[in-house]
């Protein structure tokens, strides 16, 4: 006992030594300053790229005064995040996710539509205002211009001729967001009751693990032809890959992803402030330049557009797709899909 | 563990000199230890306000440099019109910037822009943008705003760029935006403002009011390191990725609300810690060896005497009383002293034990021989037995019936005195003590009477075989006179409450000498041959009970006789040996 109270005492002595260094550490990095006041600041969870938010961000910061501490993350991480945190949100706003997981989890937001909400297209609008619209994304088929001719490649349903067989580049739609709104896209362009079969058919089994693995397959050449998202095509080629970009004659979707103000912030008004922020016509009119997006504004300088390579609005043929139905039905066609899959790999 | 201290001495005192010499140690350790970093600390941190006050006052100048320079275009009516596109000389236009602009056009690009956005007058041919956005940025920020306004950099490591620009509106006399005067500061301006001053060992980052950087010497570092100290700042812990051994310290510069950020290297590093560490680790273990060899040194100086003493001391134990130890004249010298003439008088005492054991030795061969006496008068015991009853048997025939009688008591006597009990009750005592008046009657004419007072409760207490016979007989003998009637008394008591016996032979005879009361002294020379009976009796009387027991004579008070007195423990004998008495003697 005695000599367990004695080595205490020297490990104490130890201890003693050794803690009278780390004292330094203990105290704040900077006890001459101080932060921001809690009602001058936002907090934001994006799953959007640096390169993306942070020009939105510190424009907003220096023309509204307002500090913003930004989250970053995947959208379905960010939404899990702000779901668990409760009633006293991770976040104040959520910006950028798909509309469609925004509307699955449509709980978490306060409804809120911006002072310019008649200057956003109506195709892009929200039904019920939970999110604002950022930037529109349509669909778009990619192919590799060294390995295919031009023109081979132009509606939905030259995915299913025999020479691209075995050599579509897609992205599992269970696990990429974008991807299920392709599945989803097809459907609604082509209308036949098949073609979804037919296609799963064609893919001869091959499916990605997410959706940047498309644009890497087409322009290395494993892959002909892929389908993904004009900006991350544009995005591409402006790196110099080999790859064309073709809008589908049977039309495409071009579902935004969003902004909403998280229920239950303490910061709606500077929240509201950020989400108006977004839909500013100098931030969306610097969307295709930057980052190959379309701006969700209804009279967009058709010259911004193609200074980015991207056709107006009017050419652009758009299906009626419903993000809200899409939303919903998002298990029963996954469930279908893998279904269809599945007895692929069983026949095989 | 516990066991492990308290079975040695010298462990004890080992962890008293570790607990001695370390805790101090420690103590001071510590607290030097503190003192240092909290003075290194604060120098350190004296330190970077000083030069983060030099920063910070750089960056007001430039702040008051540019709103006068503001102030002075303002005031001069021939740069509106310059701005609006009026006919207006160039030169004097320039003129009008350059001296304006005089204070800070070494550390900005001082430039007009119009109301549209696009540059007209610039004092620099470096690299700036021909055209400033309206609707976002600076020119947005000053035509909605009063005053001096600040935008920085999106990308602070693009060093191509103005890293940050300050602008001021200038108005039109109907108080129209005219156009601009934005001074646009690059990496190599701040460079040449802030260069040297903020000590060569340290990096500077200056950030927007919103934490994000502007400028540092090393952009990447501004770029990676800004949004770790920005998280510092608002969650106000130390962040994860901030290097061990670097210290921040920031200042605002209030009027364009940037913040200087001085990163330092702590002088006192974890490593200098470490090496303090190493230090005090060594002084502990110095302590704890020093406290060890001591503990050894002072320990085998204790432990020698003491161990010697307790190897005497074992040697002691096994009975060897012959043990001396070594003596010495400090304390523990003394100790052995006091220990060799402890084995002294121990063998002293061994030895008056044994003088006392052969004396005890000699008691008992003494009782042994005064035994070995009475079975002498023993003799031949049963021959005589069986004779009187031969003569008890021929007295009846005969009809001689006192011849019967006295044949009878003195086979039942001879039968009592060669029973093999040492022990026998008052009772069976006592009707021996009647058979032997009996034929004491008999021989003197019937001119004798004994007394028996003995209660009930006394009757069986244990008392030495045939004691009472001889001191009557004593009283018999010499106490009575021949021819005159005699009386004799034995009485019973308890005495010591309860504890004694004492038994009293009373006579009525003419009682004795003087000089002969008191406790019995066995007479000597010829006189011990007549007085054999008393001897025998008090010899038994002291070797069984102690010296303290034996006779006692007395004359009896305001009468004549005499009085022996015998007191001895008071024992119970058990039922069945009395019963066995009785069955013999009747």
């Amino acid at each position: 006992m005695a000599v367990k109270r004695l080595l205490m005492l020297l490990l104490c002595c130890g201890l003693f030594i050794t803690g009278c260094g780390g004292t330094a550490a203990d105290d704040a990095v900077f006890p001459e300053v101080s932060a921001p006041a809690e009602e001058n600041r936002l907090t934001v969870a994006t799953s959007h790229k640096k390169e993306v938010w942070w020009p939105v961000v510190r424009e907003f910061e220096e023309q509204t005064g307002i500090w913003v501490d930004v989250i970053e993350g995947g959208t379905n991480e960010l939404l899990d995040r702000i779901e668990k945190s409760g009633n006293a949100p991770a976040a104040d706003v959520m910006f950028g996710g798909g509309v469609e997981s925004l509307e699955a989890h449509a709980g978490l937001f306060l409804p809120y539509r911006p002072e310019t909400d008649q200057e956003i297209d109506p195709r892009y609008r929200s039904g019920d205002g939970i999110w604002t619209p950022f930037s529109a994304l349509p669909i778009v088929l990619i192919y590799n211009t060294k390995l295919v001719e031009k023109n081979r490649l132009v509606s939905w349903k030259d995915l299913l001729n025999e020479e691209f067989r075995g050599r579509i580049a897609f992205a599992d739609p269970g696990r990429s967001g974008s991807s299920f709104t392709a599945l989803m896209t097809m459907n609604a362009a082509v209308g036949e009751a098949d073609f979804a079969d037919r296609f799963a058919d064609q893919l001869d089994g091959k499916l990605l693990e997410s959706s940047g693995d498309v644009l890497t397959a087409v322009s290395d050449g494993s892959a002909l032809a892929g389908i993904t998202l004009e900006e991350t095509a544009l995005r591409k080629i402006s790196e110099g890959a080999n790859i064309a970009l073709a809008y589908p004659e049977e039309g495409t979707s071009a579902v935004p992803d969003g902004t909403a103000i998280v229920r239950g912030t303490s910061r709606e008004e500077a929240a509201k402030r950020f989400v108006d922020f977004t839909v500013d016509r100098d931030v969306q009119e610097r969307l295709p330049e930057r980052f190959w997006r379309r701006p969700v504004l209804k009279k967009t300088d058709a010259g911004v557009l193609q200074a980015a390579d991207l056709p107006s609005p009017e050419t652009l043929m758009l299906v009626d797709y419903d993000v809200q139905d899409a939303a919903a039905r998002q298990d029963e066609v996954l469930m279908s899909w893998s279904f269809r899959l599945g007895r692929e790999e069983a026949e095989q | 563990m516990r066991r492990w201290f308290r079975t040695s001495f010298r462990r004890r005192m080992f962890a008293a000199f570790v607990a001695v010499s370390v805790i101090p140690l420690m103590l001071c350790l510590f607290l030097m230890m503190r003192v240092f970093t909290r003075q290194q600390e604060e120098r350190e941190r004296i330190e970077a306000a000083g030069y983060l006050a030099t920063v910070t006052g750089d960056l007001e100048d430039l702040h008051l440099g540019l709103l006068k320079a503001g102030r002075r275009l303002n005031a001069d009516p021939m740069i509106p019109i310059a701005l609006k596109g009026g006919t207006v000389s160039s030169v004097s236009v320039n003129n009008i910037l350059y001296s304006a602009s005089e204070e800070v056009r070494s550390y900005a690009s001082c430039d007009l822009y119009d109301a549209e956005g696009k540059l007209r007058y610039s004092t620099r041919s470096t690299a700036r943008p021909a055209q400033l956005p309206k609707t976002r940025g600076i020119l947005k920020l000053a035509s909605e705003n009063e005053g001096l306004v600040y935008s920085v950099t999106e990308d602070v490591t693009d060093t191509s760029a103005p890293l940050l620009r300050a602008a001021v509106r200038i108005f039109e006399r109907n108080g129209e935006t005219a156009g601009y005067f934005v001074a646009q500061i690059f990496q190599s301006d701040f460079r040449s403002m802030l260069e040297g001053k903020y000590g060569a060992q340290n990096e500077l980052i200056l950030v927007s009011r919103f934490w994000r950087p502007v400028y540092c010497a090393r952009p990447q570092l501004a770029a990676e390191l800004t949004p770790v100290l920005r998280e510092a700042l608002t969650t106000g812990t130390r962040p994860e990725g901030l290097e061990e051994g670097l210290a921040y310290s920031a200042a605002q510069e209030k009027l364009s609300g940037i913040f200087a950020i001085l990163q330092r290297p702590q002088m006192f590093t974890s490593e200098t810690v470490r090496l303090l560490q190493s230090i005090a680790m060594l002084a502990l273990f110095l302590g704890c060896m020093t406290a060890f060899i001591l503990s050894v040194v002072l320990g085998s100086q204790l432990f020698r005497p003491v161990e010697r003493l307790r190897n005497a001391m074992g040697r002691v134990t096994l009975d060897n009383l012959d043990v001396q130890v070594e003596t010495g004249e400090d304390e523990l010298g003394e100790l052995a002293e006091r220990f060799n003439h402890m084995t002294a008088a121990l063998t002293r005492s061994r030895t008056a034990l044994m003088e006392n054991q052969e004396r005890l030795v000699r008691n008992q061969r003494e009782l042994n021989e005064a035994q070995i006496r009475m079975l002498q008068a023993q003799l031949n015991p049963h021959f005589l037995c069986n004779t009187l009853d031969t003569m008890k048997w021929m007295g009846k025939i005969r009809g001689s019936d006192d011849i019967a009688l006295m044949s009878t008591d003195l086979a039942d006597i001879l039968r009592f005195a060669i029973s093999p009990d040492e022990f026998v009750t008052l009772e069976a005592e006592t009707r021996i003590l009647d058979r032997y008046i009996e034929i004491q009657k008999i021989r003197q004419s019937g001119a004798l009477t004994l007394n028996l007072e003995i209660p009930e409760e006394l009757k069986d207490c244990m008392i030495p075989k045939m004691m009472l016979q001889p001191i009557v007989e004593n009283a018999i003998l010499h106490g009575l006179d021949g021819g005159e009637p005699g009386e004799i008394t034995v009485r019973a008591e308890t005495e010591g409450g309860g504890t004694l016996l004492k038994l009293s032979v009373l006579d009525s005879g003419r009682g004795i000498p003087e000089e002969m009361t008191g406790p019995y002294v066995p007479p000597e020379g010829e006189a011990a041959r007549h007085h054999l009976g008393l001897y025998n009796v008090d010899t038994i009387l002291k070797k069984n009970f102690g010296e303290d027991f034996g006779l006692r004579l007395d004359n009896r008070p305001g009468g004549r006789g005499t009085s022996v007195t015998a007191v001895l423990p008071l024992t119970r004998g058990r039922k069945k040996a009395g019963a066995e008495d009785r069955r013999e003697t009747g």
